[in-house]
């Protein structure tokens, strides 16, 4: 269009604005709207059901009628977690029973007792009648009943060395949940043995009492028992070499004196005779990864550290040849192992303490220093006391 | 329809839910003659009684170096598997107290762990809002971590709890924080069934925890930030079965009851509390009297074996065990000696009822049964 010029014109033309892009229409805001809508129409829905559930709470009985049915459901069901003071002798033993009388090594994983050669501090329940608390397969001498497997059912004496509580086991007893209810005291434990509590390899009457020895009784210095008083103590049920801190002991067997390879010890100066690890506590308890058996090198051999070492079934360990040697059942097998057995005694139970005997150089006469009471002694030709003579012996 | 009269509408539909819901509170209070207290009292039920050695802390387990946030068992009752947020997850020996293994999260952020009911595989889900699979039988790859074997993607949110489908190694239930629960089918990694969220009848907040019937495996449970519990069918993903109302706060913890007619939940408001799935009665109402003002949450809770103890853990540092029949805390496991030193995050009973085991802010577990204890590195 051309523009005006000047001079005169002889129409006017309405001039239009120049030409610029348009805004976009406003469309509706549909999509809020629908979300509107969908939220009303789930509040509507939960209107039918909030009406729903009103007209079907009108039939509802009282809740009195379901907290029975709580109550009577709670009733009729044991929990293992719930004290049974009042049914002690019956569901305890049941639950000891369960706790304790799977093998060790596959003990159920709840049973502290148990577990590593029972380091227990469970404090066993009167369980008098339980014949659970006997795993007799298990390293866990503890598990046993607090009465005595001696028979005695004089509670009485069964008493922690560290307190007088009736409750604490009785030295000759096998019961290693001895526990005074009052204080954490260990269990009375028994310098002749390895076990917690106080056990005698050698016996299982009470007093403690070796029957391989006349020592009598056999009083363990840890223990409440008449003090281990071999004089010597050749005991070998007498595990002076463990607790012992007779000075009188010597127990030719193990110069360890402070080697309280008893699962319980829990000195600080304790050491594996096997390693110099004074961490190492006793066998059963013990996590350092040093100790090793002293029969084997075996460092991963964990069973050495955790269990009995007479339980070691590391390949490397010397196995114990001697099959009627009860006492390398009950002492550490390299005791066993390390020394040999004497023959002069046929008795089951005399050759334990044989087993622990020294083999004797016979340069000197060592026969008096034996006191071995096996009537079948042969005396010593040079000798003329009545004791053990074991360079008459054959090994 | 004009937008004005939605919004009218949409008000009106408020109000009328509101006042439903006040008629509906009135009259389940009006139903509840007793609680379960009040009842077992009647009965002359004596409360039980805990003796300083027969509930005791017999294996305390380390290993993890950060906070503990879940922990399961397995049906066997002689593994746990607990996550951490220091990015793993560590499955131990319950027995021996050894780790069997030590698997590295492709997220730290872990919030909850799962044992499949045979044992062979674990599931975990946190802030990555997937829940991932492992299987425990697989071999490590080069640098010796488990892989994993399945992811579950689909939430829109954290996954805050998850639980297997019991007797099912197949099937699991996520709790997320996207409002929603998903049960998911683990052969194909997809998503069977949607319960709850944008258009559908659920929770409206974050949904933190689930528990499945051990008596019907079609129903469970789940709590939220929305301060209800909802019970769900799992072949009707359309609405909850029922919701259940009273709780002040978020419902951080729910749990089934034994007998599978009843379930607890453990709420911000400090209390716990027990609920009948069949009739939607609050039965029960367990809450300590504190002096201070700041009342402790409630972060999870366990039922004993036979329903007669609920353990509850607090931000506090409390582990309350409670007389649940009574109402009444019959020990503190966060004050007893050789307890945690932090808040008690997670709780597990063994299947067979015969131990506890806590997980703790102070990155360790421990087992509290009768008995000794025994602490292993």
């Amino acid at each position: 269009m051309a523009a005006r010029s000047g001079g005169s014109s002889s129409s006017s033309v309405p001039t239009l604005p120049p030409p610029c892009p348009r805004s976009p229409p406003e469309y509706p805001d549909l999509y809020g709207k629908r979300r509107e809508a969908a939220k009303t129409q789930m509040l509507e829905r939960e209107i039918s059901f909030l009406e729903e559930e009103l007209k079907s709470v009108e039939g509802l009985q009282p809740a009195s009628r379901f907290c029975k049915e709580v109550t009577d459901f709670v009733m009729a069901n044991s929990d293992p977690l719930i004290p049974t003071r009042s049914r002690k002798n019956r569901k305890s033993c049941r639950f000891w029973k369960w706790l304790c009388g799977i093998p060790c090594f596959n003990l159920s994983w709840i049973c502290c007792c148990c577990y590593s050669a029972c380091s227990c501090h469970l404090k066993c329940l009167q369980c008098c009648d339980c014949d659970l608390c006997n795993c007799s397969s298990c390293i866990c001498s503890l598990c046993k009943c607090r009465r005595c497997s001696c028979g005695s059912s004089e509670h009485s004496s069964c008493k922690c060395s560290s307190c007088d509580l009736p409750s604490c086991k009785c030295s000759s007893c096998d019961c290693t949940s001895c526990k005074c209810s009052s204080c954490n005291c260990d269990p009375c434990k028994c310098s002749s043995c390895d076990c917690n509590p106080c056990k005698c390899s050698s016996c299982d009457c009470n007093p403690c009492k070796c029957s391989s020895c006349n020592c009598n009784p056999c009083k363990c210095s840890s223990c409440d028992c008449n003090p281990c008083k071999c004089s010597p103590c050749d005991c070998s049920s007498c595990k002076c070499s463990s607790l012992c801190d007779c000075s009188s002991c010597n127990c030719s067997s193990c110069n360890c004196s402070s080697c309280k390879c008893s699962s319980l010890c829990d000195c600080s100066s304790c050491k594996c005779s096997s390693c110099n690890c004074s961490s190492c506590k006793c066998s059963s308890l013990c996590d350092c990864s040093s100790c090793k058996c002293s029969s084997c090198d075996c460092k991963s051999c964990l069973s050495c550290c955790t269990i009995p070492k007479w339980r070691c079934k590391c390949s490397s360990c010397n196995p114990c040849h001697c099959n009627p040697c009860l006492s390398c059942c009950s002492i550490p097998k390299w005791r066993c192992c390390s020394f040999p057995k004497s023959g002069c005694c046929q008795k089951i139970s005399c050759s334990r303490n044989c087993c622990i005997f020294q083999c004797p150089s016979c340069t000197g006469c060592f026969c008096c220093k034996w006191k071995c009471s096996c009537p079948k002694v042969t005396r010593c030709c040079s000798c003329t006391k009545t004791s053990c003579n074991p360079c008459c012996l054959f090994f | 329809m004009p937008v004005a009269e939605l919004k009218e509408r949409h008000a009106a539909a408020i109000e009328a839910v509101n006042d439903l819901r006040e008629r509906l509170k009135q009259r389940r209070q009006q139903l509840l003659d007793t609680d379960v207290a009040g009842y077992a009292r009647s009965q002359g039920r004596s409360q039980v009684t805990f003796g300083p050695t027969d509930l005791v802390c017999c294996r305390t387990l380390q290993g993890h170096t950060g906070k503990v946030y879940s922990l399961d068992w397995t049906p066997e009752r002689d593994r746990i598997v607990s996550a951490s947020q220091d990015g793993r997850l560590i499955v131990w020996n319950a027995q021996t107290s050894q780790k069997t293994h030590a698997i590295k999260l492709p997220c730290a952020w872990v919030m909850t762990c799962a044992f499949s009911p045979t044992g062979q595989s674990v599931a975990c889900g946190g802030l990555d809002s997937m829940c991932s699979i492992f299987n425990l039988n697989s071999a490590t790859d080069r640098d010796g971590n488990l892989p994993v074997s399945v992811t579950l993607n689909g939430h829109k949110g954290y996954v805050s709890c998850c639980q297997y489908v019991p007797d099912e190694d197949i099937h699991i239930i996520t709790s997320s924080g996207d409002q929603t629960c998903v049960l998911w089918d683990i052969t194909t990694g997809l998503r069977t069934t949607v319960f709850g969220g944008e258009f559908q009848s659920g929770h409206t907040a974050d949904v933190l925890s689930v528990s499945i019937n051990g008596a019907n495996s079609r129903v469970f449970v789940s709590g939220s930030c929305d301060g209800t519990a909802r019970l769900w069918d799992t072949r009707v993903a359309s609405r909850a079965m029922r919701t259940f109302q009273g709780h002040e706060g978020d419902v951080n913890t729910v749990k089934f009851f034994p007998d599978g007619n009843r379930f607890g939940t453990g709420s911000d408001d400090g209390t716990c509390r027990l609920f009948d799935i069949r009739n939607g009665h609050q039965l029960q109402v367990y809450y300590q009297q504190h002096s201070d003002k700041e009342v402790p949450l409630v972060t999870s809770i366990a039922f004993s074996i036979s329903g007669r103890l609920l353990f509850a853990g607090y931000s506090n540092g409390d582990c309350y065990v409670w007389d649940t029949l009574l109402a009444r805390v019959v020990l503190n496991l966060g004050s007893v000696q050789n307890s945690h030193e932090n808040r008690i995050s997670c709780l597990g009973l063994s299947a067979d009822g015969s131990s506890l085991c806590t997980g703790s802010w102070d990155t360790n577990l421990k087992i509290w049964a009768f008995g000794g204890h025994r602490k292993v590195i």
